[in-house]
């Protein structure tokens, strides 16, 4: 327990991404918020990030397509995509997990914690999309 | 048109043949002069000779010998032959004359006018039997060319039947008062009756025809203008309604006096019925659409408002009133969410249709609910007689077996025994192979009058729990499969048990077409 993971949280509604950077603030974790994928690159550049957690339909970039362009940078990086869309994008498998708005607030820590654990192990490799059950 | 008739005449004296054509000359004919019997016959051959005038004493060959002669011809049987003779002139004589075929007798001294009378008579007689043979052969010809006309008009009309029994449209004739006079073979085979059941019968009566507007209008229709076209529903001989594809048509010519009107009628049922289905099938897909668009809105402040009241839950400052407050509302949010799952978030399946077992899928659903059962104090009785192969998309048969097991685990809350046979099945109506699934419960049962609306959109009997989409979601992903969804639901003096019948065929799977294919998200 010694310094705070940091994690990207992007999304273009600024209610959500506001209370979704409280939600895990309150687990414990610092958070970067970024409202497109444009400047979620650009913060990226500039810090350290442990885990990227992103919309899927953002104008300008999708989630989908932030996670390819960071998987081309930094392939470790964990990256889950939490939609409300009702068809997975076949895209979605840039990112290591794609998980549905619906799962709640628990579910969605608990993946977060997962992801970072297992990069922690640096056995770090994606392990599908499928839509997490709770 | 009077031609001509030869006149051959036979004397061995050359003095009486001058004597017979002075005689004869006025009468306008064509004489032909020969000398001897044997002369004559050559004449015979050569030419029609209307009348022989002959000498009976001829050297050589005398008249009665030539008269033989000429009578065993059957071509000169007719032929008038005039004896002239200066001697014989005994009745003996003139009968050996008549039974040699002669027509007439003449002695001599010959009186001109009386031998030119004969001759004439005779004349005119052959002109006569000429012209009437001339008649009679073209008679003939002209009958032998209309039997051939009318054997080649029978063959027409034959072909023409043939043509009608070919159409697969049942083409019928019928009066103005309806009475049938025609029915083809396609009538026979399209409505069941056949020509001697409904021939001279009335054919509104059999077909017990069902019009848009009335039955006058259409005749008036068809009275001035000539046709009508339109659909009607009609009965076959079995009692089934049809629709078919009408077009009437006045035939007020050529059929005889009586007008007529002949009817031809294509059976469109199937084809409305597809129709039918398509239709139903888009709005299915619009649906979808429209409920993949809900979701996503819904989804999106639904999220935040469950992250807001997750750190309102948390919050230091929170009194113990106002936890319950939040977890109220937390819990109902949660059903909420639950719900646009089960209902609005369609997606699409984009893979292709895999072998799926559909024995494995419900061992998956029974491990799932496994607490449920023990909680309620079911008993699970399996019956798998086959693991249930077909080619599928697993999620969608999932979320078909999971609505029918959890709907049967919530018809049963004082417990109760849920039975699921698998087997190996053949569709009776259009023999295809699948695989049958039943799901059995002892539970609360479903009412008669339930039964109608059972598989309808948002009809439910869980009041607030359910969603009234879970048996119509099923529903629609059984029937893209091209399955059969049934239900039976009988009342015992103890209870109830209530069956619910999944078909699914085994070839199925190439009718899906995999863009189109719509099913729920997965369930949690």
């Amino acid at each position: 327990m010694c310094k705070k993971e940091l994690i990207l949280c992007v999304d273009d509604e600024e209610n959500q991404l506001a209370v979704r950077k409280l939600v895990l603030e309150s687990k414990g974790y610092a958070v970067l918020t970024a409202p497109s994928g444009q400047q979620a690159l650009a913060l990226l550049a500039q810090h350290s990030v442990d885990l990227v957690l992103s919309d899927h339909l953002m104008p300008g970039l999708t989630g989908a397509e932030l996670a390819r362009q960071i998987k081309a940078q930094k392939p470790e990086l964990p990256v889950i995509l939490i939609s409300a869309v009702n068809e997975i994008p076949a895209d979605a498998a840039y990112a290591d997990l794609f998980m549905s708005k619906l799962d709640g607030p628990i579910a969605m820590c608990e993946n977060i914690a997962a992801m970072l654990a297992r990069a922690k192990d640096g056995s770090g490799n994606s392990s599908g999309n499928g839509s997490s059950s709770g | 048109m009077e031609s001509k008739v030869n006149i051959l005449m036979v004397d061995d004296q050359p003095g009486k043949l001058l004597t017979y054509e002075a005689i004869l000359g006025e009468l306008g004919e064509n004489l032909v002069k020969a000398s001897s019997g044997r002369e004559a016959l050559d004449c015979l051959l050569k030419m029609d000779i209307a009348v022989v005038l002959m000498d009976v004493s001829m050297p050589e060959l005398d008249g009665f010998q030539l008269a033989d002669m000429i009578r065993q011809h059957p071509r000169f049987q007719k032929i008038a032959i005039i004896f002239i003779s200066a001697v014989h002139l005994t009745d003996f004589d003139r009968l050996q004359g008549y039974q040699r075929g002669a027509m007439d007798y003449i002695s001599v001294p010959v009186v001109p006018e009386l031998l030119r009378a004969k001759v004439s008579v005779f004349a005119e007689l052959h002109r006569k039997a000429r012209e009437l043979e001339l008649l009679n052969r073209e008679l003939e010809q002209r009958v032998l060319e209309r039997t051939a006309e009318l054997r080649e008009s029978e063959k027409q009309l034959r072909q023409r039947a043939d043509l009608l029994d070919l159409a697969t449209e049942a083409i019928m004739v019928r009066d103005l008062d309806g009475v049938l006079q025609f029915w083809n073979s396609g009538a026979e085979a399209f409505y069941g009756w056949n020509r001697q059941e409904v021939l001279g019968r009335n054919v509104h009566q059999i077909l017990r025809t069902k019009v848009p507007g009335s039955a006058e209008e259409i005749e008036s229709v068809i009275l001035k203008g000539g046709r009508w076209e339109g659909n009607l529903v009609q009965c076959t001989k079995d009692g089934r309604e049809v629709v078919v594809a009408s077009r009437q048509v006045l035939q007020s010519d050529g059929g005889g006096p009586r007008p007529a009107i002949l009817e031809i009628n294509r059976d469109i049922t199937a084809q409305l019925l597809a129709e039918e289905a398509l239709r139903k099938a888009e709005k299915l897909a619009a649906m979808g659409r429209v409920a993949g668009i809900i979701a996503h809105e819904i989804n999106n402040p639904l999220e935040a408002i469950r992250n807001a009241f997750y750190l309102l839950q948390h919050h230091p400052t929170l009194d113990d009133n106002a936890r319950v407050y939040t977890r109220i509302a937390d819990e109902e949010l949660t059903r909420v969410a639950h719900i646009t799952r089960q209902t609005l978030s369609f997606y699409r399946e984009s893979k292709e249709a895999v072998p799926v077992s559909i024995a494995e899928i419900l061992d998956d659903i029974l491990s799932l609910q496994s607490r449920l059962l023990e909680r309620n104090g079911i008993v699970l009785e399996k019956a798998y007689g086959s693991d249930g192969q077909v080619i599928g998309f697993p999620g969608e048969l999932k979320q078909v077996f999971l609505n029918l097991i959890g709907n049967a685990i919530q018809a049963m809350p004082e417990g109760g025994r849920l039975r699921i046979r698998v087997s190996e099945a053949v569709e009776k109506g259009q023999q295809r192979e699948g695989v049958r699934v039943v799901i059995c419960d002892t539970g609360s049962g479903i009412r008669p009058e339930d039964a109608k609306q059972l598989f309808e959109p948002f009809f439910t009997t869980k009041s607030t729990k359910g969603t009234g989409l879970g048996l119509w979601i099923s529903k629609g992903i059984v029937q893209k499969y091209h399955g059969i969804i049934q239900f039976r639901s009988v009342q015992f003096i103890r209870g109830h048990i209530t069956a619910f019948s999944v078909f699914i065929p085994k070839s199925a799977s190439q009718q899906m077409s995999e863009s189109h294919v719509l099913s729920s998200a997965s369930v949690s």
